[in-house]
């Protein structure tokens, strides 16, 4: 079961990311994405939207597999920026591991 | 694969310390013109971003930090703040070796030339030729790259520069495009090959172009290096994937995971390979990962510079 947070969209503008609604599952960038993983980045996408944030912090690791190579925004038919979304979930995923590491 | 924290707070605390991601003097790492006369006043300033000079030291960290992904010890590499640290700074000081050094340094010497031959008005001020920091950003410490980058375009507003000629695309986008966002500053910025005025008549040789993501996507550069390979004559032999649909050589992912940036690079390798003909490169990284790859490529400079 995951927790989610209805104003998570808010949160993640805070770290840059304008576009995370925008996105309608095509699956555009998962099918262009070099990595060919799990539905990388589409699944990450999806948490983000639904506001899964803990599921999000709890694979952040996976955010880091990203070469910023931008094929999925090039691609996505929704101008939904998926390349900036990861780019703007690392940016979250750090801040909290940071805040951690001085509690 | 690697803590993601542990090396970026490492690189950020390098970058605060010494302005590179090495924690070592820029001084050190930047020497390519040390026995070339410069000019010190000029229109636009030459910014290499100290990319080039820096791949000898990345490609020794990487290697390392590759034998140890898929080693027994990956295991305790969570204890991986401490491993990466230690090669970082022993990849500086005792790893790249001199003719490493001498082989990127000299492509920085290439685009000296060309721009001299190009008779554009330019100067280099090695102290003011500072790391862009496009690292923090691509690994997603925003405010670290924001307090680097005021840092360096306040320095480069105080003394009256307004115009950069940058040599690689990472440092290209940083200045051109995030620059202006997270510091309010905006600088106006050409690449060297924009300026490059080099020609020839040289009918019998073809090429590949290997075009980086950055030129290719993100700033939809591909034309005007084209542009340069057509004044020398040379002809073109085009890749699957090209233009904003280079495919990336995978070195984005080195400081985290070597093996991953393996698997891209062998896809890419394969695509370039069944062109036939030698390739060319215009990023410094990429032109690492090819060679090492084993493709026959060169740099873009390398080529311009031997008909200049
Ligand atoms: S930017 Fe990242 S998520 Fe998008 S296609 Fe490239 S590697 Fe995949």
């Amino acid at each position: 079961m995951a927790l989610v947070y209805p104003q998570f969209a808010e949160e993640l503008k805070r770290c840059g990311v304008e576009t995370t609604l925008e996105c309608f599952n095509r699956g555009t960038c998962a099918a262009i994405c070099p990595l060919i993983d799990e539905h990388f980045p589409r699944k990450m996408i999806r948490y983000a939207q639904v506001g899964a944030r803990d599921k999000i912090l709890a694979n952040a690791r996976d955010l880091w597999r990203c070469l910023h190579c931008g094929l999925c925004t090039q691609t996505c038919p929704r101008g939904a920026n998926p390349g900036e979304l990861i780019l703007g979930l690392r940016r979250l995923a750090l801040k909290h591991w940071r805040r951690q590491s001085h509690v | 694969m690697y803590d993601p924290k542990a090396i970026i707070d490492l690189i950020a605390a390098n970058v605060r310390k010494t302005r590179n991601p090495f924690g070592a003097p820029s001084s050190l790492l930047n020497r390519w013109w040390r026995d070339i006369p410069l000019r010190r006043e000029g229109d636009a300033m030459l910014f290499t971003g100290l990319m080039y000079q820096s791949v000898p030291y990345i490609e020794q960290t990487t290697k390392r930090l590759a034998r140890l992904e898929d080693s027994f010890w990956a295991r305790y590499v969570g204890l991986g703040r401490y491993v990466p640290s230690f090669l970082v700074c022993l990849g500086f000081r005792l790893m790249a070796t001199d003719r490493e050094k001498r082989k990127f340094d000299s492509m920085v010497r290439d685009i000296h030339k060309i721009l001299v031959k190009s008779n554009v008005d330019f100067f280099y001020r090695p102290e003011l030729d500072y790391y862009s920091g496009i690292l923090l950003h691509d690994l997603g410490d925003e405010e670290g790259f924001a307090r680097h980058a005021s840092f360096v375009a306040k320095t480069l507003k105080a003394k009256g520069i307004e115009k950069l000629i940058t040599v690689d695309p990472h440092t290209t986008y940083a200045m051109k495009v995030l620059y202006p966002k997270v510091t309010g500053e905006s600088f106006q910025v050409k690449t060297y090959f924009e300026l490059s005025k080099v020609t020839a008549n040289d009918g019998s040789k073809r090429v590949t172009l290997h075009d980086p993501c950055f030129y290719g996507r993100y700033l939809e550069l591909s034309d005007a290096p084209r542009r340069v390979i057509d004044n020398l004559g040379i002809g073109h032999v085009p890749v699957r994937s090209s233009g904003v649909f280079t495919s990336c050589c995978g070195g984005p992912a080195e400081s985290v995971s070597p093996r991953l940036t393996a698997e891209v690079l062998h896809r890419r390798v394969e695509e370039l390979k069944a062109t036939g003909a030698p390739v060319v490169a215009m990023c410094p990284i990429c032109l690492g990962n090819l060679l090492r790859a084993g493709v026959q490529a060169e740099d873009l400079s390398t080529l311009v510079a031997r008909y200049a």
